[in-house]
């Protein structure tokens, strides 16, 4: 399964780069929209550029990831297994989210690798110029920033979908309670905005804006797919602040949850 | 068997061995079911241990309960003359169980799933699981896939799991479930081993018959209430009857209901069935001729742990 999903990563990376190149090679000589394309494929909007992909599609893979790594655990009764041979429950289920965690972050590595080696690949077949006056040191220092930022946005969504997995006692709730709160978020934000006065304000104490606040901070070369209007995303200390409340409250509910459910079969 | 016996055979115990495993009052309501009611039971250390009931009895809610995994409504277990409850850990760290069909992870193979729980007890080293796969005898196959193993061999690689920590306390649910003949008989040449250095076997089993050879004591329990807790000899004891053959049986049976050590007489095709004191076949056989009836046959008839197990739980034949 792990495996597959880096597959899937690497696979959407390529697919990304690929197509940036086709649209380079397309819009060379119109004279318009070509130069910011081109732009994309270099060097150094590799971490941004990877980063970005990686919040929709690594939520998605990142979820499957952890309810997979719990859910199976109920699918093949291991569960029971393990728990017998664990110290506690709670020791179980952090080496589950540490496990997943130290996935996520080879992921994000091998995703930011496998964008580097497209780069150049693109780079080559487009003849364009190879240009490393980029990698200055505030340039890493920031890269290095994003990257600790983009993880830390992915870590609710992957909580979320952990909680449903151990309410639900399987992998499917998590997977899709923990992808459709992420993708109706935005709709639902979207709603909120639009009907005004206090209700306008309920954004901000949800997930999804609070996380485009710390993701706008990486200057994304694209857009993520959500509805917000610049002028009403939180500050960034609150973004980061809520982020933390929404990851304490669903890691704390998913320990309580665990530690007191009875384990049948 | 009557409600009189039944007690007696409840405060009935085997004496010797420290207890290794008591629920006193045990209790596990699920919803308005209550799947286990006040149990009390005392396993002692060195005795195979077996615990029956028809389907839904709450054998498995009390394994479960017994493990950590089920949390009791009511009721408390001690493990080892320690509450299970303040010290779990330290109290599952001296026993091994096994849980209906094992369970492991089917990618991995049989040797890989043991070093994941051992890495998870933590303390075991490479050449303990090299030993219990050997005592298990899968040695061989340690290597393939568990997702490849056959039932009989599933069975014997949980058993494994349990002997990793050199458990005093093995908890078997089940272990013959979904086994094939020639499977039931490995695991049964297995547990006489498993039972040794003093070791502790809680036997759950559908398999009567390999219960009667096996345990020391048994206890059947039904909607989740114990029904008899007794040394397995005894309890097949209070069973045992008198089959004789005369000529006149209706004289015979007239002859013996007259007294009162009899419990009861019953003809049954050319017999009548006595249900009398163990050791009364020289008594019985005195009273006939004194009667001048002369048995052509008289044997004792002793009943099976299944029939005992029946007559008990009202004839369930479920299991």
């Amino acid at each position: 399964m792990t495996w597959v999903l880096l597959f899937v990563l690497i696979g959407i990376i390529v697919v990304f780069y690929l197509v940036l190149l086709s649209i380079a090679h397309g819009t060379q000589g119109i004279g318009q929209g070509s130069e910011p394309t081109q732009n994309m494929l270099g060097l150094s909007m590799v971490t941004p550029f990877v980063l970005s992909l990686l919040f929709p599609f690594g939520i998605i893979l990142s979820v499957i990831v952890i309810t997979s790594s719990i859910g199976t655990e109920y699918n093949w009764r291991t569960i029971r297994t393990m728990l017998i041979c664990s110290e506690s429950r709670l020791k179980l289920l952090c080496a589950k989210l540490i496990a997943v965690g130290i996935l996520m972050l080879i992921g994000m590595v091998i995703g930011i690798a496998i964008g580097f080696v497209m780069s150049v690949i693109t780079t080559a077949i487009g003849g364009y110029a190879f240009d490393f006056r980029f990698a200055t040191g505030e340039y890493l220092w920031n890269q290095f920033l994003q990257f600790w930022r983009s993880f830390y946005v992915l870590i609710p969504y992957v909580l979320l979908g952990f909680l449903f997995a151990v309410i639900g006692r399987s992998s499917i709730p998590g997977i899709v309670l923990g992808i459709s709160e992420f993708l109706l978020e935005s709709m639902i934000t979207a709603f909120l905005y639009s009907a005004g006065d206090w209700i306008a304000e309920i954004p901000k104490y949800l997930l999804t804006v609070n996380v485009n606040a710390i993701n706008a901070l990486g200057k994304v070369p694209v857009k993520v797919p959500v509805v917000s209007a610049s002028s009403q995303m939180p500050g960034l200390p609150h973004a980061f602040a809520t982020v933390a409340v929404y990851n304490l409250v669903f890691i704390v509910l998913a320990i309580y949850i665990f530690r007191k459910r009875d384990v049948t079969s | 068997m009557t409600n009189q016996t039944t007690k007696e055979l409840h405060s009935g115990s085997r004496e010797g061995g420290d207890i290794v495993l008591r629920t006193i009052s045990l209790s596990k309501r699920f919803g308005k079911l209550e799947a286990v009611k006040d149990l009390n039971l005392e396993v002692r250390r060195g005795e195979v241990f077996g615990f029956l009931g028809p389907n839904g009895a709450g054998k498995s809610t009390t394994v479960g309960m017994l493990l950590g995994l089920i949390t009791p409504t009511a009721g408390n277990i001690e493990l080892f003359d320690r509450k299970f409850e303040n010290n779990q850990w330290a109290s599952l760290r001296r026993v091994g169980a096994v849980i209906e069909e094992p369970a492991f992870y089917p990618y991995l193979s049989g040797r890989d799933n043991l070093e994941a729980l051992a890495r998870a007890i933590g303390g075991i080293s490479r050449a303990k699981i090299a030993e219990v796969l050997e005592l298990v005898g899968l040695q061989e196959r340690a290597a393939d896939q568990y997702g490849h193993y056959s039932l009989g061999m599933k069975q014997r690689l949980g058993i494994a799991s349990t002997l990793l920590r050199d458990p005093e306390l093995i908890i078997l649910d089940e272990p013959t479930s979904g086994l094939d003949p020639a499977g039931m008989k490995e695991i049964r040449n297995l547990l006489p081993r498993l039972a040794q250095e003093n070791r502790t076997v809680f036997l759950c089993s559908h398999l009567l018959h390999e219960v009667e050879q096996v345990c020391d004591r048994v206890a059947i329990i039904k909607q989740g209430v114990m029904l008899i807790c007794a040394p397995i000899h005894e309890l097949l004891a209070q069973g045992q009857m008198l089959q004789i053959k005369v000529d006149d049986p209706a004289q015979a049976v007239a002859a013996l209901s007259a007294l009162p050590w009899i419990n009861s007489v019953k003809r049954e095709n050319d017999y009548i069935i006595v249900d009398a004191p163990k050791d009364s076949a020289s008594r019985v056989n005195k009273v006939l001729g004194e009667h001048n009836i002369f048995p052509s046959e008289l044997t004792t008839h002793s009943v099976s742990l299944e029939s005992v197990f029946l007559q008990l739980t009202g004839g369930d034949s479920s299991d």
